[in-house]
Formats: C-alpha cells, sequence, structure tokens
C-alpha cells in the first residue's frame, strides 16, 4: 500500500520515522527520493539529517531548535507539495560496472561456507531455477539487461539497495540461512527481490552471482571518484552492469590497484517517472531476454 | 604529541557529535557513547565543545605525554596515575613533557574520557575525528589506538587551567550498582508488539550479553509476541514476525533481531530489516556507555517529552556554572 497521508512515529528524543508506505515499489521508492529531496533543499532548519530508505524516511532533528510537532507539520507539507509522480523528475546518474558472472572468488566463498557452516545449492543454480531460467547464461542476460535504481544506502558505508528497472529482468532469491562470516569485496548478490554491492569484505546473506573489481567505496579516497566522498552512489543513481571477460576484470583490477582507475558515469542524466510509466505500458512483463 | 606506551582494551579518538552529514550514505555518527563525561572533559580543559578526546573502554591505555598539558578524566573509574602517583577524575590538572598517565580497569563504570587542553588533531575524516573502526575510518589510521602510535595534539601551549572540578551533583550518577533503570520511548514499531510483549519488555529483567560494543548492545530476556502487523504482512517484509522492508534505525533503536534485542548505539548500522519497538533516548546513552557485560537493564516508557526535558537537564550541566575551584 502507499499511502495518501505519510505516517510519523518517534524514534527517541531525536529521530522520526516517515512510512510513506508498506510495500515493495518503485513508485514507492521514488515518491520517497521525491519528498527527501525536498526536505534536503526546503526543510525547515533543525532537522540534522535524513535517511531515505525503500519506503520510508528516517529523519534527525535538534529538537532544542524544532519541536517534533512541526518537524512533522513542516514535513507533510513538504509531502504534499511534491505532486502527481507522473510530473516528477529526478537527477539520476547512471554508473557502467564491469562485472564477471561466475567468477572463482564467490565461488571459494561458497565452498567454504559449505565445508564449515551448512551445505547448500550452488548460488547461481539455484537463482537461475527459482526464477525459471534455462541456464546461467540467461541468468547473466537476464540481470545484465536493465538498468538498477539505487533505491536506499545503508546498514554499512556505500553498501546499495538496487532495484531492477526492467520487470522482465526481476530476480528473486532467499538468503542465506544461517548467513555467511565474510564475503568477498565487490560480491555480487541476490537477497530477496534486491540485488546488492558488497562494498567491503563483510559478512552477508545475499546469494553471490558476480564480482565487480570496481570499488563502490573507498576509505583511503585513492580513486578520483571519491574525492568528495568515501562512498560512490546517492539515492536515485542508477547502475548498468556491463559482463566482462577474466581478461577485461584483470586489467580493471590492475587499473584500481595503480590508482588511475576512472569510474564510467555519466553524469548528465535525469529521471522521468511520467517517461518510465509511458515505457512500462508498452512492454510485454513476461518475457525474459 | 602523545605516545602510546600500551593501548588498553579498544582505545579511540572520538568527538562530539560526531560524523554528521553522511548518515545516508551508511555512516554512523561514532563519537564518545557517553557524551556528558566527554563533554565535561573538554569543558574542564578549557576546549572547544567538538574538540577530540579519547574514549577509554573497560581497561584504558597508558600514554607518555611529549608537551606539557593540562588534561581531564571523566566517565568510569579506571585508577588513574600520573608516574605512579594517583590522578583525581573530573578535575583538570597540570602534566609535563615526559610523564606517564596510566589507567587500570574500570572499577566503576565501563568508559573513561580524556580530555587535553588544545585536542587532539588527526586529521578529520569527512568533517570529524570520531573513529569508526568497524570501516576503519577516523581516528588514528582508522582503528583502535596501538601501541608505538603517536598522536599529534593540538597547540594548547598556554591554555586549559588547572584545578577546576566538576561538582559532584553535576556528573552523571555512577555507582557500582548492577541494576540500571533504563528510559524507552515506546516507537517507531510499537504496534507490531502485542500487549503482554509490552508488558514483558517493561517489567523484565534484561541482562547484558558479553557480546555487546559500540555497535550494539544485545540482551538476553523473556520471550517477544506479536500483532498481526508483524505476522500477517506482506511477503517482501520477510518470514519472521521481526523482519520488516528495509528501513532507517534510530541510533538508541531497540532492535529486535528474532527474539533478542539489540540496543544500536553510536557505531550501530544505519539500516535494516528489523523492527524497533522502542528507542533508548539520547539522555539515557550514559548508562548503555557505563554499563557491562551481566549488568541488569530494567526498562520505563517515557514520552518524547520527557525524554526531551531528560537531555535538556543533562545539556544545561555542560556550563561553567558546574565547575568549582579546588
Amino acid at each position: 500500500m502507499i499511502f495518501s497521508e505519510p505516517v510519523f512515529r518517534p524514534g527517541g528524543d531525536r529521530f522520526i520515522e516517515m512510512e510513506l508506505g508498506d510495500e515493495m515499489s518503485f513508485d514507492l521508492n521514488f515518491r520517497v527520493h521525491s519528498v527527501s529531496r525536498l526536505i534536503r533543499e526546503e526543510g525547515p532548519a533543525g532537522i540534522v539529517e535524513i535517511v531515505p530508505e525503500l519506503t520510508s524516511i528516517m529523519i534527525s532533528y535538534d529538537f532544542e531548535r524544532i519541536p517534533y510537532a512541526d518537524v512533522v507539520a513542516e514535513v507533510t507539507a513538504l509531502f504534499h507539495a511534491v505532486g502527481p509522480l507522473d510530473g516528477l523528475e529526478l537527477d539520476s546518474r547512471i554508473f557502467y560496472l564491469p562485472i564477471r558472472y561466475f567468477d572463482p572468488w564467490t565461488r571459494e566463498c561458497y565452498d567454504d561456507y559449505c565445508a564449515k557452516i551448512a551445505q547448500k545449492e550452488r548460488d547461481p543454480e539455484l537463482v537461475a531455477r527459482l526464477n525459471g531460467l534455462a541456464d546461467l547464461a540467461q541468468l547473466a542476460r537476464v540481470h545484465s539487461g536493465t538498468d538498477y535504481w539505487v533505491a536506499a544506502l545503508g546498514f554499512y558505508p556505500g553498501l546499495v539497495s538496487l532495484m531492477p528497472l526492467d520487470p522482465r529482468c526481476r530476480l528473486t532469491a532467499p538468503k542465506y540461512d544461517p548467513p555467511r562470516t565474510w564475503t568477498y569485496k565487490g560480491t555480487i548478490g541476490i537477497g530477496g527481490s534486491l540485488c546488492s554491492i558488497y562494498p567491503d569484505r563483510t559478512p552477508g546473506g545475499y546469494q553471490m552471482i558476480a564480482r565487480t573489481p570496481v570499488p563502490i567505496w573507498d576509505p583511503q579516497q585513492r580513486l578520483a571518484a571519491f574525492a568528495e566522498s568515501l562512498a560512490l552512489f546517492r539515492p536515485g543513481d542508477r547502475v548498468r552492469f556491463i559482463p566482462a571477460s577474466a581478461e577485461e576484470y584483470e586489467h580493471v583490477a590492475a587499473q584500481v590497484e595503480a590508482g588511475t582507475y576512472l569510474h564510467n558515469v555519466a553524469e548528465y542524466q535525469r529521471f522521468s517517472i511520467g517517461n518510465y510509466h509511458r515505457w512500462l505500458a508498452t512492454i510485454d512483463e513476461t518475457v525474459r531476454f | 604529541m602523545l605516545e602510546v606506551i600500551k593501548p588498553g582494551l579498544e582505545t579511540t579518538v572520538q568527538d562530539w557529535p560526531g560524523r554528521i552529514g553522511y548518515w545516508e550514505q551508511g555512516f554512523p555518527f561514532s563519537g564518545p557513547m557517553d557524551d556528558w563525561s566527554f563533554r565535561l572533559a573538554n569543558l574542564l580543559v578549557g576546549n572547544a565543545a567538538d574538540a577530540a578526546g579519547l574514549e577509554c573502554q573497560f581497561t584504558g591505555p597508558t600514554l607518555r605525554f611529549g608537551r606539557d598539558a593540562v588534561i581531564a578524566l571523566t566517565g568510569a573509574a579506571m585508577q588513574p596515575t600520573l608516574d605512579n602517583a594517583p590522578l583525581p577524575l573530573w578535575e583538570s590538572v597540570v602534566v609535563r613533557a615526559g610523564q606517564v598517565l596510566s589507567l587500570g580497569f574500570a572499577r566503576i563504570g565501563a568508559r573513561a574520557y580524556l580530555a587535553i587542553a588544545g585536542g587532539i588533531e588527526t586529521a578529520p575524516v569527512l568533517g570529524s575525528r570520531a573513529t569508526f573502526h568497524q570501516a576503519g575510518i577516523g581516528g588514528l589510521d582508522g582503528y583502535a589506538l596501538k601501541e608505538g602510535q603517536r598522536l599529534p595534539l593540538g597547540t594548547g601551549d598556554g591554555a586549559g587551567e588547572p584545578g577546576r572540578r566538576v561538582r559532584e551533583e553535576c556528573r552523571p550518577p555512577l555507582t557500582d550498582e548492577r541494576v540500571w533503570q533504563m528510559e524507552a520511548v515506546p516507537g517507531p514499531n510499537d504496534d507490531w508488539i502485542d500487549e503482554a510483549g509490552h508488558r514483558r519488555f517493561l517489567e523484565s529483567d534484561w541482562t547484558v550479553q558479553s557480546r555487546s560494543n559500540r555497535t550494539g548492545f544485545r540482551l538476553d530476556g523473556p520471550a517477544w509476541s506479536f500483532t498481526a502487523k508483524a505476522t500477517d504482512k506482506r511477503p517482501e517484509h520477510g518470514e519472521d514476525p521481526s523482519n520488516i522492508l528495509d528501513h532507517g534505525y534510530p541510533v538508541g533503536a531497540v532492535n529486535l533481531c528474532g527474539q533478542t534485542p539489540i540496543i544500536l548505539v553510536n557505531d550501530g548500522p544505519s539500516t535494516g530489516g528489523f523492527i524497533n519497538p522502542y528507542t533508548v533516548p539520547s539522555a539515557a546513552f550514559w548508562k548503555l556507555a557505563q554499563s557491562r557485560p551481566g549488568d541488569v537493564y530494567r526498562f520505563r516508557a517515557v514520552s518524547v517529552e520527557e525524554a526531551q526535558d531528560k537531555r535538556r537537564a543533562i545539556n544545561r550541566l555542560i556550563a561553567e556554572s558546574s565547575i568549582e575551584r579546588v
């Protein structure tokens, strides 16, 4: 459900959770980011930070500067000021990321999990089977056949929740249970209906299908893309995965290692949800690539 | 310069209010967990409120000073000595170049704070010197102090005044009592818990597990029970009653992970897929910071207004009126 009026709930003395709905939906998430943009640009003084998520916005505020009730009233007004979805556009950079499907590193991580924690079906085979795909080649084709929407960031610095924009490329998968104790940096995983990129070596639960040599976060800020922030993505960016051969992967990895890698990003892009809806109406969502 | 002779259990550079402005990219605020004690330490030595100091956890460090300085220790009682002579807490004192400050284990409380006039001047990362060691950023090279490291100090020549002491009634009331009355504001997801679940949360003893740190405090206690909102929901929320579509986590959230509540604190995750039935307000963070594994929490539900009044009361204490002359 997408709410016609936002619901506000307190998170202690200095946070407010604003709920805009309770379902996994691109339209809902687009509204989250449209409202978030207005809060950033026109929100009242005293709002310290916001965290836009899939269906909600966490607001941090300084109650010495603005009381709870005023945050609610002012943010509600901004919610209504956003207007109908089909008229909205957001700046949306596109990042092109080379990835190697069914790579040896995620396989090694899977083998380690099976040896030490629990037996399970191999991740790519499991994802292909559960989604009715003919083989792994089709999994790579389907997975790389769409732009992904950066729906949210968080949990760990730079970690992204990615939604496929082309409904013909939707994939779903259960998470590891119990979770992994480690995952290679740069692993591409699928959990629920979201895709994610592991910014660093961390525990994890998404099904692993590929790896990218391109860093999406860099605490040392070695590469040019991290001059202003340690994390690559902002909410509302898009990601396109480019299948890479072993040689191409090594080529990029060597550039990253040397500190010369330039992230491939189109900065001029905007995203029109009206155009998106018109395009959706023209396609048969049931076919696969 | 401050030389690390022994690093202590996990001693980090922190500043207050920490790293603000990057939460939406997944960076927590970090900063001192007991900011009441931390801010009083800076006040004692005449530092600006955002000057960086050290947070010492459970067992403190041994440090040699490379220059004269005025310092103050607040928070947990870690039996501090200066060249083996006992040093008072809650008081600004002079340290001479070459002297060795040594902290032991915390007899009362868990976290002690060291402020040095002029502050610690490690390189800020994203606008803050606070250490977030889970991801290796801030502080000194991103992590807790290590033996042999040298911490750069600000120019504190002549700055800071010894003989200033925090009045006893203006300090966090630390005792060796192991049972804590902990405030908790219902929400954001209090409507996912049924009445019996709320009653058990507010009427039971909750024991702090040993796996507790600056990310979160895990609690042992009775089982939770849920409303239909948790058990009869759309499938994308996940299978467990405590699962919800990923959302932002308030700092202080009582984050319910299956049946285990974890109070998320300064270095906690910004988002995730579990519900937060209660949130511990900022005015109670000094109690979290000063409690230890095995301690017991008893929760009391408070309104947003009461939680904010309690915080205002603490903020008012970070003032010259709290200082007396020795």
